[in-house]
Parts: C-alpha cells; sequence; structure tokens
C-alpha cells in the first residue's frame, strides 16, 4: 500500500483516538503501526502531517507496539528515520527523539541486549552534551532545542530504569560547573544521584568513584554503555515520598550506605552546586528538585539538612502550591533536624494564611487545608495517619478558616471538617470557653444549612450539602452527647418542614454511627406518627417509618398505619404501608399487627396488596420470631438491589430454601473396622461450626458398588468429640474407588445449607473380608480345600513383596493379621481374603529372603490380579 | 511527580451527554511506572468516553432528574479537596485532580510512587501539586486574553505543541504556558547559557521597569448588632521590567503612609530572591499590635521577561471606603424599598465609574417603579429584576446619598428567574462596584526613588495605582441566625 494522503491520515488518526482499543481491534489496527513508520519517511507527506503521526506513536506507542521486539524495531525505525533527515530545518527531529524514547520504554525494550538502546543512549548524550558528533542533527538554530529534548529523554529514561546513567554522575556533575542549560541538567543530575544512592545503599555498598569519575561514558570509541548500576538496581523504581512508609521498607534505608569521608564531601558538595543553582528552575522544577534531594538524602549520615536551609526562606515567601508542598516534603523527610520549633510555627502561619488567602484559587486552598490537618509535626501527639488540627495551630489562627454558608459546598465541608476537629479538643480549662463559642458557631451553621434544605423549592444541592455536614458532624463529633442532641433535634425539625427530604434522611441513617442513628431513629419516628396519615406527604412518612419504625412505640406506629390505611388509595402507597409492616414484623412486632394485616388482607383494593398482606399474616401466625426475622432480615447472599421486591425474595430464599455453602466440617476415613457381612468403611467428623440435622449423601464413582445409603447425624459441636460414622459398603467388584460425598445441614442460624466435601479414597485393602474362622488345629486343611476348590477355574501367580526393616512376621500381622488361616512363623503364612461380593484370594508366604519375600497367589477372580500385584508391592511402604 | 494523563473538557449543561473532551493527552512511559509502583492496586487509565462519564458523574455535572440517588447524593460522599476517585467499570481510578473553570473541567491523574490501597495521604505524593500547578497553567493560558470560542479553539489547538515543550514525558518542566509559547516562536535565538529557565530571551532596548498596584476591597456589611461588618483590601503588584543583561537585579520597595494600615499575608513572586522576616511573619491571621511592621516592604528579585505579579498581600483598613445602608419593607405586592451610600471622606472622590446593583431573587419581574433619587441616576431591568442606580465619578460635597422606592411586582416565573437559596424573604442586598485610578485604599505605593537596579542603565520607571470594585451589601438577614 503506497503512502496515505494528509487526509486520510488525519481521518484514520481520529478514528484511533475515539476509540484506541476499538480500532486496533478492527481491520485497519493491524496495520497501523507500520504504516506509521514507513510514512514517516514518505516525501508526499507534509512536516505537519508527520508530526501529528508523531504524536500519536508517543501517546500510544503500548498499543501500535504492544511487545518488546515490535517496540525494538520501531524504535530502530525511528532512529533511522532521524539519520535520514536532509541536514536542514525540520520540526521532526525533537519528536522522532521523543517517540523513539516513549517506543523504547513503553514496549519493555530498554536493556543492554536491545540494539536500539545501545543506539538511542549514546546518541542522546552526545546530544545533550552539546556534541554533535554525526552532524546530522540539523542547522545550529535546533542545537538548543534538540540539547533540551535529548536532557528530557534521558530524564525520562532514567525514572524508568534506575541507575541507567549511574556511571554518567561524574560527568553531569562536571557539566553542571560548565556552562549549558541549568534546568534540565540539574533535574537529571539530581534523579540519577538519588537513584545511585539508592541501589548503593540496597547493595550495602559505597559510592565508589560515581562522583568523581567525570569521563565521557561513551567517549574514545564504540564502547559499550555501562549497565552495571541500572542491573545492580534490578531495574526495580523505588518509592520517592520521603516519608512514605514504603519507602523505608528493608528497614535499612540509606543508612545502609558506606561512605568514606571524601565521598561524604563529595556528596555535599554536589548538593549544595545542586542547591546554588535552585533559584534558576522554574517553580515547578525546583519543587521537583527539592523532593528528590530531599528523598535522596533522607537518613544519610554525614548530610546536614541544613544545606537546605538558605532556600526555604525564599521559598517560604511564595504561595506556589508546588514550592510549599516541596517544603512540607523537606519537614517530613527531616524533621526537627531541619525546622525548628520556631521554623514550624512560621511554617504553620504561612500555611494558614495561605489556605485563605484571596489572591489564591479555591482547589489550592482546600490542599492547604489537607496540608494542614495532615501537617508533618516534628512531636506529633495523636497517632499517625489521623487527621487533625497541628498542636500549634490554636483556634486563633484558625478564625478565618471557619465555615461559612455563603461558601461553596466543597469549602463549605472542608471548613466544616477543621471545626468539627477543633470542637472535639478536649482541651484545658482556658481553651473550654473558646471551644463552647467554637460549638455554638458550629451550630449555627448547621442550622443554617438545615434552613437552606428545608426550603420546598430548594435545590437538590442544598439537601445533600446538609446531610454531608450532618454526617461529618456525627463522626467526627460522635463522643460530645450534647452536639448529637441538637443535631437530632435540628434534623427532627428539618424532616417536619419538608418530609419529602426522607431519602436523604434513610440514607443518613443508615451511614452514621449508632451514637446518632438510635437518637436520630427515635425523633423521626416520634415525628412521623405525630402527624395524621391523611396529609400529601404520607408517601415520605411511609418510606421514613419503614426505616424507623420499632419495637418502641409500636402502638401509636400501629395506629398511624391504621389511620393512614384508609388513604392509601393508590398501589404505591399500599405498598409502601406494606413495607412498614414487614420492617415491624422483622423486628418482632407481633401484637396489633395481625389485626392490622388481616383487615389490610381484607380492606386493600388491589389484589397485590391484598396478597402480600395475607402472606405477612400467614408468616406472622407460622414462623416463629428467630425465623421471622431471619426470612424478612437483609439477604447475605447478595449486595442489596435496588427493588424492595427483589431484596424481599432473596430474604425468603435465602431462609427457605437451601443455600450453596463453602464445607463446614471435615471429613476422613479412619482404622478399618471388621464388622458384619461387609466392607465398612469408618469414617471420622470434625465440625468447623454447630450443626443441625447433618446429612452426609454419597456417590461412588464408575457404578463399582450399590448406591450407599445417607447417614444422618442429629447435631454436631466444634470441640465436642462426635462418634464415628460406619459406612457399609457393597461391591458390585472387588475394585477400589472414590466417594463423592455432599452434606446439608442446618446453621445455627437457621439456614439449611449444602456443601461439597472432598471426596473420599475407597483403598483396594478396605474391601478385604475374612473368611469364618476355622476349628481350632484345622486351618491348615481349611486352607488347603479352599485353594483346591479354586484351583480349577483359578488363575494362579506369584509376586515379590519386597520387605521394610520391621520383617515378615511384623508386616504380616499388622497388615495380614485377621486373615491369616494358618501361621507358621517364620516359615509359612497362609492368607484367605473374601472379596465382596464373591470371590476368593488366598495367598502363601514363603520364608523371607534377605529383601523381601516371594508370595504364592491363587484367585478366582483374575481381573483383581494387577490389583493384588499393587497392594502386595506397596505392603512393606505403607505405614 | 509525574502526570499520567490530562484532560480538558468542556462542560455543556443542558445536552444529552453534558460535555466533550476538547483535549487530552496520555504518558505511557508514566503509565508503566505507575503499573510498577501500583501493583496490585493498579488501575489504568480509561479512554475518553467513560473518563467523560465517570468525571461529570463525579463532579455532579450530568442533568439528571432531581430524585436522591444513593451513588451520587450519599451523605458519607464527601470530597473536602479537589481530588476525586473516579468509578471506572469496577475499578476506582484514584487521585484525579480536577475542577471545573468557566464551563470547562481541567483534569488530571498524578503518578503515585507506591501503592495505592491502603490510600497515602495526598500530601505525601509530589505528583499532586504538580497536577495543580500544570492545570492552573493551562487554564491561565486558555483564559488569558481570550473573548470568543475562536480564540478558545486557537488555544486549544496550539495545546498538544505546547504540551510537547513543557511536559514532553509527563513532568512538568514549566507551568508558564505562555512562556513556552514565546519560546517556540524564538527557537532560533539561541539563549545564553546561565540563564533563568523561566526567562525567555534577553532583551535589548530602553530599560524601562512599570509598576502597578491593584487593590480590591471586598466587603459585607450587615448593618446587625451580632454579626460583624466584614471589609478586607487585597493588593497585587505586577511589574514589567524590561531591562538588557541576562539576570538584572531589581529591588522595590513598596512604602506605606504615617499611620498606614500594614500589609500583610504578603505572597511573592519565586523570582523574589530573598524577604524580610517581618515579611514573612505580617499575617492577617493573628491579631496584631501597634508595633506591628509597616515597611517599606523590599523585594529584591531577578525579573523574568514577560509582566508578573511580584506580591499579593491583603491589609485592614479601618473603616470601609463607602458605608451602605439597605432597608427593605414588604407590603403585600409592593416592596419599599430605601439605600443610603456615604463615602468616607478620607477617599478620593474621583471614580472612573461608580454604580450600585440592587437585585431581586425570588420573585416576578418588576413591574412598576416609583423612585427618588437624591444623586445619580437609576436604571431599571424589569425581566432581570434589577435595579441599577449609576452614581457617576463623583459623589456629592456631602459624601451621602440616597434612594427611595416603591416596586411592584409580577408573577414569579421559574423557568426564567433560577431559585436562589440566600435571598429570601427579607434577606437581599445591595451590590456596590467601582474603580478609583491612582488610588490605593492602603495608601500603598512604590516610590520611584526606591527602585533599585543592579546590573543596567537607570531605567525609565512608571508606576500606576488602582482601586477597583467593592462588594458591599446591604441585609443578609437570616443567615447565621
Amino acid at each position: 500500500m503506497g503512502p496515505l494522503s494528509r487526509e486520510a491520515w488525519a481521518q484514520r488518526l481520529g478514528a484511533f483516538r475515539a476509540g484506541p482499543s476499538a480500532f486496533m481491534a478492527g481491520p485497519e489496527g493491524e496495520s497501523l503501526g507500520r504504516d506509521l513508520l514507513s510514512d514517516l519517511r514518505s516525501e508526499k507527506l507534509s512536516e505537519q502531517t508527520k508530526v501529528s503521526l508523531l504524536a500519536l506513536s508517543m501517546e500510544f506507542p503500548d498499543q501500535l507496539w504492544p511487545d518488546a521486539a515490535e517496540a525494538e524495531a520501531a524504535a530502530t525505525s525511528l532512529l533511522d528515520t532521524l539519520r535520514l533527515l536532509a541536514p536542514r530545518p525540520s520540526v521532526l527531529r525533537r519528536p522522532l527523539l521523543l517517540a523513539a524514547t516513549a517506543a523504547l520504554v513503553a514496549g519493555g525494550a530498554l536493556g543492554p541486549t536491545s540494539g536500539a538502546s545501545g543506539r538511542l543512549l549514546p546518541l542522546l548524550l552526545d546530544l545533550a552534551a552539546g556534541r554533535d558528533g554525526d552532524g546530522v542533527f540539523g542547522p545550529a538554530a535546533e542545537q538548543r532545542p534538540l540539547q533540551a529534548t535529548a536532557w528530557e529523554c534521558l530524564r525520562e529514561l532514567e525514572s524508568c530504569q534506575p541507575g541507567l546513567l549511574g556511571g554518567c554522575l561524574g560527568f553531569l556533575r562536571g557539566l553542571l560547573g560548565l556552562e549549558g542549560p541549568v534546568q534540565p541538567l540539574s533535574l537529571l543530575l539530581a534523579l540519577a544521584l538519588r537513584n545511585g544512592l539508592v541501589i548503593r545503599a540496597r547493595a550495602g555498598a559505597g559510592l565508589g568513584g560515581l562522583l568523581t569519575d567525570s569521563h565521557f561514558p561513551t567517549g574514545g570509541g564504540p564502547r559499550p554503555w555501562d549497565w552495571t548500576l541500572a542491573e545492580e538496581g534490578d531495574g526495580r523504581l523505588q518509592p520517592q515520598a520521603p516519608s512514605c512508609p514504603a519507602a523505608e521498607e528493608g528497614g535499612r534505608g540509606l543508612a545502609a550506605l558506606e561512605t568514606s569521608p571524601e565521598e561524604v564531601r563529595e556528596l555535599r558538595a554536589t548538593v549544595a552546586q545542586l542547591l546554588d543553582v535552585c533559584y534558576l528552575l522554574t517553580p515547578v522544577a525546583q519543587a521537583q528538585l527539592l523532593w528528590l534531594l530531599g528523598w535522596g538524602l533522607q537518613g544519610l549520615r554525614g548530610q546536614p539538612p541544613a544545606l537546605f536551609k538558605p532556600q526555604l526562606v525564599r521559598l517560604l515567601g511564595t504561595g506556589q502550591l508546588a514550592l510549599l508542598h516541596a517544603i512540607l516534603a523537606l519537614k517530613a523527610a527531616f524533621g526537627e533536624a531541619l525546622f525548628t520549633a520556631q521554623d514550624e510555627a512560621l511554617l504553620l502561619h504561612r500555611l494558614t494564611a495561605a489556605a485563605q488567602h484571596p489572591a489564591l484559587p479555591a482547589p489550592t486552598h482546600l490542599f492547604y487545608l489537607h496540608c494542614l490537618l495532615n501537617f508533618p509535626e516534628n512531636w506529633p501527639l495523636g497517632p499517625s495517619g489521623e487527621e487533625g488540627p497541628p498542636l500549634l495551630l490554636g483556634v486563633q489562627l484558625c478564625q478565618g478558616l471557619l465555615p461559612s454558608l455563603l461558601q461553596e459546598p466543597m469549602t463549605l465541608l472542608a471548613h466544616l471538617h477543621l471545626l468539627c476537629l477543633l470542637c472535639a479538643e478536649d482541651g484545658e480549662e482556658e481553651s473550654k470557653g473558646r471551644v463552647q463559642s467554637l460549638r455554638c458557631y458550629l451550630e449555627k451553621v448547621l442550622a443554617g444549612l438545615r434552613q437552606r434544605a428545608s426550603l420546598a423549592a430548594g435545590p437538590r444541592a442544598s439537601a445533600t450539602l446538609c446531610f454531608r455536614a450532618s454526617y461529618l458532624v456525627a463522626s467526627c463529633l460522635a463522643g460530645q452527647p450534647t452536639v448529637l442532641t441538637s443535631l437530632t433535634q435540628g434534623l427532627a425539625q428539618l424532616y417536619q418542614c419538608r418530609p419529602a427530604l426522607a431519602p436523604h434522611f434513610v440514607d443518613l441513617l443508615n451511614s452514621v454511627g449508632p451514637e446518632l442513628r438510635e437518637p436520630l431513629r427515635v425523633a423521626l419516628r416520634q415525628e412521623v406518627v405525630l402527624g395524621t396519615g391523611s396529609d400529601g406527604a404520607l408517601r415520605w412518612h411511609l418510606q421514613m417509618l419503614a426505616k424507623v419504625a420499632g419495637r418502641d412505640g409500636q402502638s401509636t406506629t400501629l395506629r398511624f398505619l391504621q389511620e393512614a390505611a384508609a388513604h392509601c388509595s393508590d398501589w404505591a402507597l399500599q405498598q409502601a404501608l406494606l413495607q412498614v409492616c414487614r420492617s415491624l414484623l422483622r423486628d418482632g412486632v407481633a401484637g396489633g399487627l395481625a389485626d392490622l394485616l388481616q383487615m389490610l388482607a381484607s380492606q386493600l383494593e388491589d389484589p397485590d396488596g391484598q396478597d402480600r398482606a395475607r402472606l405477612y399474616y400467614l408468616l406472622l401466625a407460622h414462623l416463629s420470631e428467630t425465623k421471622l426475622a431471619m426470612a424478612l432480615g437483609p439477604s447475605l447472599a447478595a449486595p442489596a438491589l435496588a427493588s424492595s421486591l427483589v431484596a424481599e425474595n432473596q430474604g425468603f430464599a435465602a431462609a427457605l430454601t437451601v443455600q450453596e455453602a463453602p464445607a463446614a466440617l471435615r471429613l476422613s476415613v479412619g482404622p478399618r473396622r471388621l464388622e458384619g457381612p461387609s466392607p465398612v468403611l469408618q469414617l471420622l467428623l470434625e465440625p468447623l461450626q454447630p450443626l443441625y440435622s447433618l446429612e452426609l449423601r454419597f456417590r461412588v464413582e464408575g457404578q463399582l458398588y450399590r448406591p450407599l445409603e445417607a447417614v444422618h447425624v442429629p447435631c454436631l459441636h466444634p470441640g465436642r468429640p462426635a462418634r464415628p460414622l460406619l459406612l457399609p459398603l457393597q461391591p458390585r467388584r472387588p475394585a477400589p474407588t472414590r466417594l463423592c460425598v455432599s452434606a446439608v445441614y442446618t446453621t445455627p442460624t437457621g439456614r439449611t445449607c449444602h456443601a461439597h466435601l472432598p471426596p473420599l479414597p475407597v483403598k483396594f485393602e478396605d474391601l478385604f473380608l475374612p473368611f469364618p474362622s476355622p476349628l481350632e488345629g484345622t486351618g491348615s486343611s481349611f486352607f488347603e480345600e479352599l485353594w483346591a476348590s479354586c484351583l480349577p477355574k483359578g488363575t494362579e501367580s506369584r509376586v515379590w513383596c519386597p520387605l521394610g526393616p520391621e520383617g515378615l512376621e511384623a508386616l504380616v500381622s499388622r497388615r495380614l493379621g485377621p486373615f491369616v488361616v494358618v501361621a507358621q512363623p517364620p516359615d509359612s503364612y497362609c492368607v484367605a481374603i473374601h472379596l465382596p461380593p464373591a470371590s476368593r484370594l488366598l495367598l502363601r508366604l514363603g520364608a523371607a529372603q534377605e529383601d523381601g519375600v516371594s508370595v504364592a497367589l491363587l484367585t478366582d477372580d483374575w481381573t483383581v490380579l494387577p490389583l493384588v500385584g499393587d497392594y502386595l508391592r506397596g505392603l512393606s511402604e505403607a505405614a | 511527580m509525574a502526570q499520567r494523563a490530562v484532560w480538558l473538557v468542556s462542560h455543556e449543561p443542558r445536552t444529552p451527554v453534558c460535555g466533550t473532551v476538547r483535549f487530552s493527552r496520555r504518558y505511557p512511559t508514566v503509565e508503566k511506572r505507575a503499573k510498577v509502583f501500583n501493583g496490585a492496586s493498579y488501575v489504568p487509565i480509561p479512554e475518553d468516553g467513560p473518563l467523560l462519564k465517570a468525571l461529570l458523574f463525579e463532579l455532579g455535572l450530568l442533568d439528571n432528574d432531581k430524585d436522591f440517588m444513593e451513588s451520587r447524593d450519599s451523605c458519607a460522599r464527601i470530597n473536602k479537596t479537589s481530588v476525586f476517585g473516579l468509578r471506572i467499570g469496577g475499578d476506582e481510578l484514584w487521585p484525579v485532580v480536577a475542577f471545573l473553570k468557566n464551563d470547562m473541567i481541567y483534569a488530571s491523574v498524578p503518578l503515585v510512587e507506591q501503592a495505592l490501597s491502603p490510600r497515602p495521604s495526598l500530601i505525601n505524593i509530589s505528583g499532586i501539586s504538580q497536577a495543580f500547578e500544570l492545570l492552573f497553567g493551562v487554564q491561565d493560558f486558555l483564559c488569558s486574553s481570550q473573548k470568543n470560542d475562536d480564540e478558545l479553539n486557537t488555544k486549544l489547538g496550539q495545546l498538544p505543541d505546547l504540551l510537547l515543550q513543557t511536559c514532553p514525558f509527563g513532568t512538568l518542566l514549566d507551568a508558564n504556558l505562555q512562556n513556552s509559547l514565546d519560546n517556540i516562536n524564538v527557537a532560533s535565538m539561541t539563549q545564553p547559557p546561565k540563564q533563568p529557565a523561566w526567562k525567555t530571551g534577553t532583551y535589548k532596548g530602553k530599560p524601562h521597569i512599570s509598576i502597578s498596584i491593584n487593590e480590591k476591597v471586598k466587603s459585607m456589611q450587615y448593618d446587625k448588632q451580632d454579626i460583624a461588618d466584614l471589609w478586607q483590601v487585597i493588593g497585587a503588584v505586577t511589574c514589567k521590567c524590561d531591562l538588557e543583561g541576562i539576570m538584572p537585579n531589581v529591588t522595590i520597595s513598596l512604602s506605606l503612609p504615617t499611620n498606614g494600615s500594614p500589609l500583610q499575608d504578603i505572597l511573592a513572586h519565586p523570582c523574589v530572591t530573598s524577604l524580610d522576616s517581618a515579611v514573612l511573619t505580617s499575617t492577617s491571621i493573628e491579631a496584631t499590635d501597634d508595633s506591628a511592621f509597616s515597611g517599606p516592604y523590599k523585594f529584591p528579585f531577578t525579573p523574568p521577561s514577560e509582566a508578573f505579579n511580584l506580591c499579593y498581600y491583603t491589609s485592614q483598613v479601618p473603616v470601609p471606603p463607602i458605608l451602605g445602608f439597605y432597608q427593605m419593607q414588604e407590603e403585600e405586592v409592593q416592596l419599599k424599598i430605601t439605600v443610603n451610600l456615604k463615602l468616607h471622606e478620607s477617599v478620593k472622590n474621583n471614580f472612573e465609574f461608580c454604580e450600585a446593583h440592587i437585585p431581586f431573587y425570588n420573585r416576578g419581574p418588576i413591574t412598576h417603579v416609583e423612585y427618588k433619587v437624591s444623586f445619580g441616576q437609576l436604571e431599571v431591568l424589569r425581566e432581570k429584576s434589577l435595579l441599577i442606580w449609576t452614581i457617576g465619578q463623583k459623589f456629592p460635597k456631602s459624601m451621602a446619598i440616597t434612594l427611595s422606592g416603591i416596586i411592584t411586582f409580577g408573577a414569579k416565573n421559574p423557568e426564567k428567574q433560577p431559585f436562589d437559596q440566600i435571598c429570601i424573604g427579607g434577606t437581599a442586598y445591595v451590590k456596590l462596584h467601582f474603580k478609583i485610578l491612582d488610588y490605593t485604599l492602603t495608601g500603598c505605593y512604590a516610590d520611584q526613588h526606591s527602585v533599585q537596579v543592579f546590573g543596567s542603565g537607570k531605567p525609565k520607571i512608571t508606576t500606576q495605582n488602582l482601586l477597583l470594585l467593592i462588594i458591599t451589601s446591604g441585609i443578609l438577614k437570616p443567615l447565621l441566625q
């Protein structure tokens, strides 16, 4: 296919961007990456179109060339395209470098064995150092932007493969001392330094000559790239956040770095060099540099954090988000070593001022407020990881951060949160008055929010805000009864003003802790039942009541319902009414409810309603209280669905049908027992929870035996010994098998469960039965008779039975004891085994040889021969 | 500290989808790192379609019905910062830094260099502040001197190239995108070494420094015993320094008249090299005493090429520049109003404009007005239920003016007049806007003679002062009762 036109490409790129995965799955997807690479060299396409192709390959290399081989090929092709560019100004050089880098990294192709990596890295370093080795990098005017791009590519490669530039540290340091663009160089140096420190510390090694070896890493001919440090680092990326716990994993941290005094000096000089030029970087780059150095030097011996001090005063004066955030990172990294108590107070002042500064936008305010509540204090008092105002942030400082009704919802909630945290503090006597006035203020704010939410025409947002604020207060001040009491009263009044907020109330009751839930439930129930059942808000009252009705005040509730029933003219209202009856049923309200249900069953016009009322009546009349609660309670089997009918069905289904459950008991085969006319398996039961009415069902694989009867056990308790079960087997053929076992039982909560248990093996020897024992002294003749009677149709064979250290006598008595007819130790044993249903197996064991015994065997069922062979050969092995 | 992806989404209410992705950029190399760092808690960046839906939902910008919906309205869903978690498929993409400004949603997903479960605190994620800086930078670029949709489209068209310059691999190099645009345009010019990264090119020509001080005063006057009136001055000092040399050093000092109210909460531009500790600690959040530092406030700096805000400050002047009084009496369908305004004698009585807006919320359109003004003209916007009292350039000699009137309203039309949840019943306000040239309320000024320049010839210095906008409220009664 020839190159596509500009329009065709525009269309194709548009289609790709609209849905990359759909496009790649479509017919054109497969060839996109290939076409893109080949058309980059087409002379018919304009540079602008090619730039858009490159933009795509920078953004989606993992879709275009998903595996390492393809990525490698793509990067090679991009580098070739770069080489083939005519030496005139072109806008393609920068994007080509970026695209090649992105393809290598995203495809996972970067590594010592990759040819493209081997080409790209020296090329980037040459460009970055301002050495236009091959003269292919275009005219002089493009040098600076290209140089900057090369630095960026190197930084990205180092970010993704830590240690990659570890060998260049000395070289980079040398460059920083000379001329050249300061920002990309210092950022790369800081990153490579940090990564180098981490890798060496992990290896427990020193810095070596990393900082002083200033040779040009690829200079002096075709020297290969130095991958040692990158491989030492194992390509593992390290967390960068100074205070992040993952960074301290492994326990050793940077303290493990073995540094000589000279290395310490060099390192300090490098850091000082970086900090000296920090001012020349853009604010965001300064922040990055500080994060990197903060992390790099945290816990490192001999590196006083005082190096950062001169920067701090300058940075504290700005309101720039990235810079203040970086200071907080340094604070978290170095704590008191860098910030005295006075410094900490100053930082808090600046942060508090910035969190409300009118010149800064709202998202910045909110982030600063978050930083205040998570402030890395020198001596934190509270548990770490919990939000709280720092000790030095007094009530006085927070005056400007108190919530106001004129604020945006998010700002209001953030400020309200702070206010709650301040109110929660149990201060000393002197601060009690202040906390008291804060609580008054809090109540005023909440009242204002409720007032807004109570407006009939008010938007949903004001109601949502009011309930979020109430939730926040309830969760922060759960231990403050006075606050909760006034909150409860206020909310009850709000319901009175606007019953249409019932869904919000239900949600609040579902979300808050018991400290507010219980009093609010009672208050709301009273609020509902005190009204008449006839006003326009009946729908909301019923919805509310379904949530808050309970055993308490049942007579008023029932009276309200009775009154309401007369006004429930439509289906929805009737169902809502029955929903309340349902929650009363669940809570065990019986007296009076039966009358109501009976009345509903006869009076409701809608057949649905009648049926449901009748059903509830029947349930009430026939089920015990616990079973009823179970049947109507929330289903544990599936997440609650929105539809009450479905949820209800699930409740019934859970309680009244059998549930599939994981095995609640362990079953194993115990020692053999010879009882009765057929082989018997002794089963040991080990319950994991109390089980009632246990029924064990067995199925034999392959119909080798007659079907087995189920076994019943009335009850089992963990910890109490259970009697072993005897399971008689009725083989149709003497062969081993496996029994599939399932159990049906009832749990203490009344559920009936069904569980599959692991299959039980039935071994060949489990089927052995002895012959009736002959009279004393006639054993030998009895055996000979048996032998003779078997002989005509039987099969005779001889098997070598290896003997273990225990010897023949012990083995026979342990394994074959019950079946021995004649025993003349140590020379001869005669063994007769009855194999149900109707086979015989006769064994003659001779004298023990050095490592085994020869066994002559005779059976009238030739099919068992291989089984007997296996059995005898394994006789001494089995314990 | 890198970003995994950036989006600009325009919010289009009352359309089927309610928004369009106007720009998006993904960073696959950062994504690769995210996969390693986040481990089992990694959630991939979604395609634009699902992202748009999830973002609009999370920010509550979908036009959906008014009924309560738990996934959206539940009281336990509380966001206290502009950082969100987006439900995409069965997973939650977090952290997503996003905010809405002028109908445009700015969103970015910063890389978190550790596992996401348990969630690390935002303060420990370096990428969060970088994401904000990037989005603010994009916002500044889009909003600067943008007047219409065509200009917005042009600027959006420039974004891919700009981000290629300032954020090629997701790690932000400069939040000042306009700077980078200028850089592209002067790409052929070679930059001298050791130039600050935030300075584009070098200036050739006559040295010139211009300084302008703009103050805004925001005031809320409740005229109630139990609620304190508020007024606060917010100042911004803008500079443009055209000076030769790579790094000229300039020092500008701001001075106050004797007994002037001290400047507080000073936020300096990052190019300022050092600040006096007195400047750093001067703050409005703690009660100040008479001994508070009152200048001169020195700002030594190396200027960037473009105009920039040298510093912002706040100040608490002793009295508001204009005192307002607003009274409203409701009589059946009629409202009787009285507005008194009094200019403080210390304020320069020479306005570029001065007008008072008197809106009426939650009522129908104005059908009839009878009024009397002691000064100025009254304009009636009937449909908007708004009165505009144009006071003009000067207050009369008495410095006090009065408006009284009786207004009749028609039937309320909720479609045309959206519900206001603050101005209900007797709660209402008058909003006063004015602008005074060559005047600051604090008296703060940059003395030409105090400007010091090192390493360049003596520059011409121009200074300009401006007092803008006041928001005065009349009565805001039931609030906080």
